[in-house]
């Protein structure tokens, strides 16, 4: 917000400030449109930080330590334990996507001029909309799936991290490249669905491991 | 369950249970037994014999590969709230006070939970309750867990090796308020350990497990009056028809452990054997054949090994 309020009026003060048809000014400009670049790149990875703490401290080291089955031993019974652990999170992640998502495409549709970047980058065609919330959650359920898989944190971190990293890579190879604006939407919601689903299996694959292990 | 209106409740009865790990060796495979309530069974055996295996079974933090295993009447994670289970190596919340571990108890187990009793274990052992779990030692971590396990006022406590870290004094104190309080409210618990002192006297009921299965089971006296130390001269055979779990040759004599089958011969000297020479011979003879008193044998089948 800063960025759109204050540093693109001195981008554009830069801007005017510069006799007609000279190329300078740009330096503040490309400025304004690296920091904003930084922050969808940011957010469109922070699933990689979502599944190195799902597998590694929410799961892995629960069932390293043992606390995991003090819980269990506590009248807790083990899916009721994963569903509260993954709630939290998961509503989290939901609430910040659905602040961030209307924040981001504010900010950058405010400067147009400025910005350098397009919709059909990576970072940029995920923030859009629902898709970022949907790499989240599906961060989390695949951490969780790796956690209680492996059941040790530092494993369970690298692993997690290297599947999601997998499962976004594939999609993003198979965006069309010359999209038209209008087939943005479509294209945006089918790998929201997707991701979706993919979410789905693993919080399903992690529920229906966890029952086979305990009673 | 079929009725029990002839026989003691039972706390724990496992049918062929089995568990495997992967492609190791089965730690359970065909253990069968069953636990009347109000006892206080020592589980012993080997290190691997599948100790900690069956705990965590009965406490239903892990599911057999085969065979069932009733708790209380129901299937083991059906009975969570009615049991506590201690885990060998004391897991707790680090970062956690002792009086907000105690509030957990507390929250968790609304129906059962006794503050009085928990915050009175933790008093006994000079703790503040507002240190964190982190800054604990191993035996006060133990003294916080147990009352965490006592707090709950279970019906069955499955302890695993309870106070293998506690100190000399602490571990007779504690034993101590673990049995009164048992005691008191019938609890049923079986507890695993290799200390044999400690079991002998807290104890009026035994597990020996070997192989994956029950080699040795039922009331300590009873146990302990089937078998008789007997030194004379001869040789193992001349024993018969007794079974010889153990035998050595002591100068010229033998001494040997035997399941009796009818009176002790003539020339033989006997005398009932202590608890730690029954389970150290049972120990030394892996292959000696399984014993287990009528109210400590499964109704499902009868075992026989």
């Amino acid at each position: 917000m800063w960025l759109t309020e204050v540093t693109a009026d001195s981008a554009y003060a830069a801007l005017d400030a510069c006799p007609r048809g000279e190329a300078c000014g740009l330096g503040a400009a490309y400025a304004y449109s690296t920091a904003m670049g930084w922050i969808s790149t940011v957010m469109y990875y922070s699933f990689w930080a979502v599944a190195a703490w799902a597998g590694g401290a929410l799961i892995g080291r629960e069932l390293e330590s043992g606390t995991a089955r003090l819980a269990w031993s506590q009248g807790v019974s083990p899916a009721r334990w994963l569903t509260a652990k993954l709630a939290l999170p998961a509503v989290a992640l939901v609430l910040g996507g659905a602040v961030f998502v209307p924040v981001h495409r504010w900010a950058r549709s405010a400067h147009r001029d400025l910005m350098g970047d397009h919709l059909l980058f990576n970072d940029v065609f995920t923030d859009h909309g629902p898709l970022v919330v949907a790499y989240g959650l599906c961060a989390l359920a695949v951490g969780t799936l790796t956690g209680l898989l492996l059941g040790r944190p530092l494993p369970a971190l690298a692993i997690s991290v290297a599947a999601t990293t997998l499962l976004n890579r594939t999609p993003e190879h198979l965006r069309p490249d010359p999209l038209p604006r209008s087939d943005f939407w479509p294209a945006h919601l089918t790998e929201t669905g997707l991701v979706l689903a993919i979410t789905a299996l693993a919080t399903t694959a992690a529920f229906s491991l966890l029952h086979h292990r305990t009673a | 369950m079929s009725s029990t209106s002839a026989t003691p409740a039972v706390a724990l009865e496992a049918s062929g249970l089995g568990k495997r790990y992967g492609r190791r060796p089965a730690a359970l495979d065909g253990c069968s037994f069953r636990l009347p309530t109000s006892r206080i069974s020592a589980l012993v055996g080997p290190n691997g014999a599948g100790k900690s295996t069956l705990l965590a079974i009965a406490a239903g933090l892990l599911r057999p590969t085969s065979g069932t295993l009733t708790v209380l009447g129901e299937a083991p994670g059906a009975a969570r709230d009615r049991i506590s289970y201690l885990a060998q190596n004391k897991p707790l919340y680090p970062q956690l006070t002792i009086a907000e571990t105690l509030r957990m108890g507390a929250e968790l187990n609304p129906a059962r939970w006794d503050a009085a009793c928990a915050a009175r274990i933790v008093e006994q052992g000079d703790l503040d309750p507002k240190s964190r779990i982190r800054g604990l030692s191993g035996g006060q971590r133990t003294r916080v867990a147990l009352a965490l396990a006592l707090g709950k006022r279970p019906e069955l406590m499955l302890l695993d090796e309870p106070m293998a870290d506690l100190d000399p004094l602490a571990r007779h104190e504690l034993m101590g308020t673990l049995m009164a309080d048992a005691a008191e409210h019938g609890t049923t618990v079986l507890m695993s350990s290799h200390i044999v002192a400690e079991l002998a006297d807290a104890c009026d009921h035994l597990l020996l497990l070997g192989g994956g299965r029950v080699r040795l089971g039922g009331g300590i006296d009873d146990l302990l009056a089937a078998h008789t130390l007997v030194t004379g001269r001869g040789t193992p055979a001349d024993l018969a028809p007794h079974t010889v779990i153990e035998s050595r040759t002591a100068g010229r004599g033998l001494t040997a452990l035997i399941r009796r089958d009818g009176p002790v011969g003539e020339g033989w000297a006997a005398e009932e054997p202590s608890l730690e020479e029954l389970l150290l011979a049972h120990l030394r003879a892996p292959e000696a054949p399984a014993l287990l008193t009528p109210g400590t044998t499964a109704t499902a089948e009868a075992v026989t090994a």
